[in-house]
């Protein structure tokens, strides 16, 4: 997967290198911009209130649900 | 040939997942601290720009206290507050220690609207306020829960808060004891809340915690009450921690900082 990457990148080495940094960079910027934001919260972490949104809880017991 | 293609492909896998997972590590322990601090302390600049301005909520006792006084003749402070817009009549005054600041205007979802400090934390320790307890919203400072008093109001004012990850506000919490102080402004009124005992353990399912006079608390009346909850344990979501207080007392901003902050 990383050769087949590496032997298409134009250029030769040196070029070849800073293009995968370039690419590496983008990644991780992909990654902590979009892709663990979505994931983060799929985690334990974030609940740290007593209801999960009271709100709901009591418009569905007010509905009789 | 294709054994080794098999073998190749499979290490680079294993070796992308694992480099996923340390980079991962890496934002929630790390990178997530990084957002919330900038985030929680554009709130506060926010805010205060707002007080600067002379945009605070305090002129609105005149208003605020008529419309709020029809309704408390009847149930006063006791009801159960359901809706977010119905508010403790202010002027409802038996046998409380503190005297009742004019009632705020409701807070707007998702914005700051105070500023917490807490000694024990540390006198560095602030963070904003902010209406509503989303996620989002948490991401940005303390969430105050909607459907609890305003801020110095008779009722219970609650609010939740990330105890590790988003800048670890409640990082500290198991370290309150009764007595401790939690200080909020609003920007023309300082609160001193005073911590009525060491944190209480709890389920997430209990949202009595946060009624206007929690069951458990110990208050045996209806009061001006404060609730702090966050997670318990420290990484996990099994249990909540809660701390409960009490208006101790409040003074204008001009007369400067309260005697708790100035240690």
């Amino acid at each position: 997967m990383y050769g087949w990457i590496w032997r298409h990148l134009p250029g030769n080495t040196w070029i070849r290198a800073l293009l995968s940094a370039v690419l590496v960079l983008g990644v991780i910027y992909l990654l902590f911009q979009y892709v663990f934001p979505w994931a983060e919260p799929l985690l334990p972490f974030n609940d740290v209130t007593v209801d999960e949104g009271m709100g709901a809880v009591r418009g569905v017991t007010g509905a009789a649900l | 040939m294709s054994v080794r293609v098999l073998v190749r492909t499979f290490s680079e896998l294993c070796v992308t997942v694992g480099t996923l997972i340390v980079l991962f590590v890496a934002y929630v322990l790390f990178w997530t601290g990084v957002k919330a601090d900038g985030a929680m302390d554009s709130q506060i600049d926010q805010l205060q720009s707002q007080w600067a301005q002379g945009s605070v909520p305090a002129g609105g006792g005149a208003s605020g206290g008529s419309s709020d006084g029809s309704s408390s003749g009847s149930s006063g402070g006791a009801q159960p507050e359901d809706r977010p817009d119905q508010k403790p009549p202010p002027e409802a005054d038996q046998g409380d220690s503190a005297e009742a600041p004019p009632a705020p205007p409701a807070y707007q979802d998702g914005k700051p609207f105070a500023v917490m400090y807490i000694p024990r934390f540390g006198f560095t320790w602030n963070k904003p306020v902010l209406e509503g307890t989303k996620t989002d919203t948490l991401k940005k400072g303390l969430g105050h829960y909607a459907s609890t008093a305003q801020l110095g109001q008779r009722g219970n004012f609650s609010v939740a808060g990330h105890r590790r990850t988003y800048g670890d506000p409640f990082k500290d919490f198991p370290k309150l004891r009764a007595g401790d102080a939690v200080v909020l402004t609003d920007g023309s009124t300082w609160f001193t809340y005073r911590i009525a005992d060491k944190p209480y353990k709890t389920l997430p399912s209990d949202v009595e915690v946060i009624d206007p006079v929690p069951r458990k608390s110990g208050f045996d009346g209806p009061g001006r009450y404060l609730t702090l909850t966050t997670c318990e344990p420290e990484w996990g979501h099994s249990h909540r921690l809660i701390v409960w207080a009490h208006l101790d007392a409040t003074q204008p901003v001009e007369e400067g900082k309260p005697e708790a902050l100035r240690g």
